[in-house]
C-alpha cells in the first residue's frame, strides 16, 4: 500500500514540469506582458532596458522558466510580480475558502443525488425515472455561470436574501454551494442509478431479503454498499475539481478562492502567480485523486485484498 | 434501529405460535404463478399442492422450467413482481398466511421461520460484508440478542457448518464455492427455521464437494428438526435424503407419493422416463434412455396432458381433456389418465413384476 502511495506521488513530478511548462509558455505566447503596464510612454530606452532586465523579460521565456524552477525545487514559490506579496502565502490564504465551498457543494450533491438515483433506479422505466432523466439532463446541461447568474439574479437582487459576492461567512455560502452542487448533482445522479440499476438484480439482495432484512436496509446497505465505487468516483472526481477551485463559479460570485486567484493571475500577466497556483491546484488534484483511489479499499475489501495480495506475490519474487 | 423491532418480534412469535396447532409447518395448496409479460404469459405454476410435517424432507425434482424454482420463491412471498404474479392459493408457514401478510411481518416470518438456500453460491453472498456480519445480521434481526451475542452466535453456526469460528471476519471472495455454499447454508439456518428451502443447492458444485454438503445438510436436519423442501432435478439427491417426493412437469405435480412410492412403484410415464435417463453403474453397456423432445412452451401449454407429445402411451384422449389428479394409495397419487384402463401399467413396473 505504502508502495502504492510512493508510486502514485512521484507521478507528480512529471505532471508538474508539464503544467508549469504549458503555463509558462501559453503566458509567453499571449500577448502583452507584465511590463507592458509598468513601462511609462515617455519611458527613455534605458529606463525600459532596466525594467526588461528586472523582470527577465529581456531573456527567452525558458530562461525564465528554468529560473522559475531552480527556485520551485527549492521550495520556494516566489513572490507575486505584482504586490509583490509571497506567493504561497496568497494561495493558502484562498485555499480555505475554496475547500469549504467545495465540501457544501459536495454535501448537497451527495444529498440530492443519492436518493435520486436509487430512486430512479428503482422505478427504472416509470415515470419518476423519466423526470429525475429529466431534472439530470438539465442540471447537466446548465452552464455553471448562467445558473449562478439566475440564482444571484433572483435571489441576491430580487429577493436579497442571500449576499451578492464575497465570503461574509454562513449566508455566503448558500448560493455558490447550490450553483455548484446542482452541477455536481446531475452526473452524480446519473452514476448513482447505474450502479444501482446493476446491483438491483443481484442474487445477494434475495439472499438479504430471504433472511428478513427490511426492505429499507437491503437496499441502502446491502445495494448501496455494492454500488458504491462508481458512485465514489464521479463525487470524487467532482469534489477535486471543486477543490482546485472552479475559475467560473468562483468568478461570477466574487468568491475569494483560489480559482478566481488564477484567474486574476492571468488577466493582470503575473506568470510567476499564475504558475505557483497552478502547481499547487495540481497537487491537490492529484492527492486528492489517490485519497478517493485509496478509499476504494475500504469499501470494497476485494480490492484491499489486491493491494495485499500484489505486496506478497512481490516479496515472494523477492525471495 | 433494531432494538424495538426485536420486542415486537418476540411478542409476535408468541401470539402466532399459540394460535397455530395444524401438524403441518408448510401448506400449500393450489397456488398458481405466472408471468406476465407484455405479449405473453409464463404459465410457470399452475396449481400445485404441497403438505409438509416437522422433521420431514420433501423433494420437486422436474428438469429445468418446470416451475420448481417459482415454487419455492412464492413459498417466501418473493415472486419478482413485476412480472410475476400469484394468481391463486395459500401458502401457509407454521401457520402464516405468507400471501396475506404485511410487508412488516413477511420480513419477521422470512429468515425466522422459514428460510431458503439459493442455487449458486458464488453470487448468493454480499461481496462486501464479512461472512460473520451476514451471519450475524440474520441473528440480530429475528432475535433480541446484542451485536456481539450476535457475532458468537455466527460462529457457532460457521462451525456447525465445518468452518472454523476465525473465519467469520473474512469476506466471500475469501471462500471457495463449497465454502460459501456452507456460508449460506449456516445464514439460513442460523435462526433455527422451521422450514428451509433448499432450491438445487448442490448443482453450482463440484461432485466430491455435492456429497459433503449433502451429508452435512441432511446431519443438520436431524439434529434441528428443520423440515425440508428439496428442489433438485437429481433423483440420486432425493434418494439419500426425502421421505416424500413431487415429480414437477410444466408447473403442475405429476406424481406424488413417499420415496418407496416414486421409486418402487412408479407411476406416471415422466417419472419413468426420468429413471430412465439415469446412468445404471452395476448394468454395463447398458444405454441411457433419454426423454425425447422437449417441456412444452410455457406461455402456450395444452389443454390435455402437458407431457402427452413425449409420452410413448399417450392416446388421443390425453390431448383433448384436462387430466384429473389419480388417488392411488393413502400416500401416491399420479396426473395420468392413462390410469382410467384399469390393466395400464407402465413398462419400468412391468419389467419388475416379470423378474
Amino acid at each position: 500500500m505504502i508502495r502504492y502511495i510512493i508510486k502514485r506521488l512521484l507521478y507528480l513530478i512529471p505532471v508538474i514540469l508539464c503544467v508549469s511548462f504549458l503555463v509558462f509558455a501559453l503566458m509567453d505566447l499571449t500577448p502583452g506582458s507584465i511590463v507592458d503596464s509598468m513601462i511609462p510612454s515617455d519611458a527613455t530606452p534605458e529606463m525600459k532596458q532596466a525594467i526588461l532586465e528586472q523582470y527577465d523579460m529581456d531573456k527567452p521565456m525558458l530562461y525564465r522558466y528554468a529560473k522559475y524552477m531552480y527556485h520551485f525545487v527549492q521550495g520556494d514559490l516566489g513572490k507575486s510580480d505584482i504586490s509583490g506579496e509571497s506567493i504561497l502565502n496568497m494561495y493558502l490564504t484562498r485555499l480555505p475558502n475554496t475547500l469549504l465551498l467545495a465540501v457544501t457543494s459536495l454535501f448537497i450533491a451527495a444529498l440530492l443525488a443519492i436518493p435520486m438515483g436509487i430512486r430512479a433506479a428503482r422505478h427504472a422505466g416509470t415515470l419518476t425515472d423519466t423526470l429525475t432523466t429529466v431534472v439530470t439532463l438539465i442540471g447537466m446541461s446548465m452552464p455553471a455561470f448562467w445558473l449562478g447568474l439566475i440564482l444571484l439574479f433572483i435571489f441576491s437582487f430580487q429577493l436579497r436574501w442571500f449576499p451578492a459576492g464575497g465570503n461574509m461567512g454562513f449566508v455566503s455560502y448558500i448560493l455558490p454551494s447550490v450553483c455548484n452542487g446542482l452541477n455536481m448533482m446531475a452526473g452524480t445522479t446519473r452514476q448513482t442509478r447505474s450502479a444501482m440499476l446493476e446491483v438491483l438484480n443481484a442474487d445477494f439482495l434475495r439472499t438479504a431479503r430471504a433472511k428478513g432484512v427490511p426492505e429499507r436496509r437491503v437496499i441502502w446497505k446491502h445495494a448501496l454498499g455494492n454500488a458504491m465505487i462508481p458512485i465514489l468516483t464521479t463525487l470524487g472526481g467532482n469534489l477535486s475539481t471543486a477543490m482546485a477551485g472552479s475559475v467560473v463559479i468562483e468568478s461570477v460570485f466574487a468568491w475569494p478562492g483560489v480559482g478566481r486567484l488564477t484567474a486574476e493571475a492571468i488577466m493582470s500577466r503575473d506568470t510567476k502567480l499564475a504558475c505557483g497556483a497552478v502547481i499547487m491546484t495540481t497537487i491537490l488534484y492529484v492527492v486528492m485523486m489517490l485519497l478517493i483511489d485509496l478509499a476504494y479499499a475500504f469499501v470494497d475489501p476485494r480490492i484491499k485484498a489486491r493491494y495485499v495480495r500484489a505486496k506478497k506475490v512481490r516479496r515472494r519474487a523477492v525471495s | 434501529m433494531f432494538g424495538k423491532k426485536k420486542k415486537m418480534n418476540t411478542q409476535d412469535q408468541v401470539v402466532l405460535s399459540e394460535q397455530h396447532d395444524s401438524d403441518y409447518v408448510l401448506e400449500v395448496s393450489d397456488l398458481v404463478v405466472h408471468y406476465e409479460l407484455e405479449n405473453e404469459t409464463v404459465e410457470a405454476v399452475n396449481g400445485i399442492s404441497l403438505r409438509l410435517k416437522k422433521g420431514e424432507t420433501i423433494g420437486l425434482v422436474g428438469e429445468t422450467g418446470a416451475g420448481k424454482s417459482s415454487t419455492a420463491l412464492a413459498i417466501l412471498n418473493m415472486v419478482p413482481d413485476p412480472p410475476g404474479v400469484i394468481k391463486q392459493g395459500t401458502i401457509l408457514v407454521n401457520g402464516h398466511d405468507m400471501l396475506h401478510l404485511k410487508r412488516e411481518e413477511l420480513e419477521k416470518v422470512r429468515g425466522k421461520d422459514i428460510s431458503i438456500i439459493f442455487q449458486d453460491p458464488m453470487t448468493s453472498l454480499n461481496p462486501v460484508m464479512t461472512v460473520g456480519d451476514q451471519i450475524a445480521e440474520s441473528v440480530m434481526l429475528h432475535e433480541p440478542v446484542n451485536k456481539a451475542e450476535a457475532m458468537e452466535r455466527a460462529k457457532e453456526m460457521l462451525e456447525l457448518v465445518g468452518i472454523p469460528g476465525e473465519r467469520a471476519g473474512e469476506y466471500p471472495h475469501q471462500f471457495s464455492g463449497g465454502m460459501k455454499q456452507r456460508v449460506v447454508i449456516a445464514i439460513a439456518l442460523s435462526c433455527n427455521p422451521k422450514c428451509l428451502l433448499a432450491d438445487e443447492p448442490t448443482t453450482a458444485l463440484d461432485v466430491t464437494i455435492q456429497a459433503q454438503v449433502l451429508d452435512m445438510m441432511n446431519d443438520l436436519k436431524n439434529r434441528l428438526g428443520t423440515s425440508l423442501v428439496m428442489i433438485t432435478h437429481d433423483l440420486g439427491v432425493i434418494a439419500a435424503i426425502c421421505d416424500t417426493v413431487a415429480v414437477m412437469y410444466a408447473g403442475k405435480i405429476v406424481e406424488y407419493g413417499t420415496l418407496e412410492d416414486i421409486f418402487n412403484h412408479t407411476m406416471h410415464p415422466y417419472t419413468e422416463g426420468l429413471f430412465n435417463s439415469l446412468p445404471r453403474i452395476n448394468q454395463k453397456g447398458s444405454k441411457l434412455i433419454p426423454i425425447p423432445g422437449l417441456m412444452p412452451d410455457p406461455t402456450k401449454l395444452p389443454v390435455g396432458c402437458a407431457f402427452e407429445p413425449r409420452c410413448k402411451y399417450a392416446t388421443a384422449a390425453c390431448r383433448e381433456k384436462p387430466v384429473e389428479n389419480r388417488q392411488v394409495s393413502d400416500t401416491h397419487t399420479v396426473l395420468c389418465c392413462a390410469y382410467e384402463d384399469p390393466d395400464f401399467m407402465l413398462d419400468r413396473r412391468r419389467k419388475v413384476t416379470d423378474e
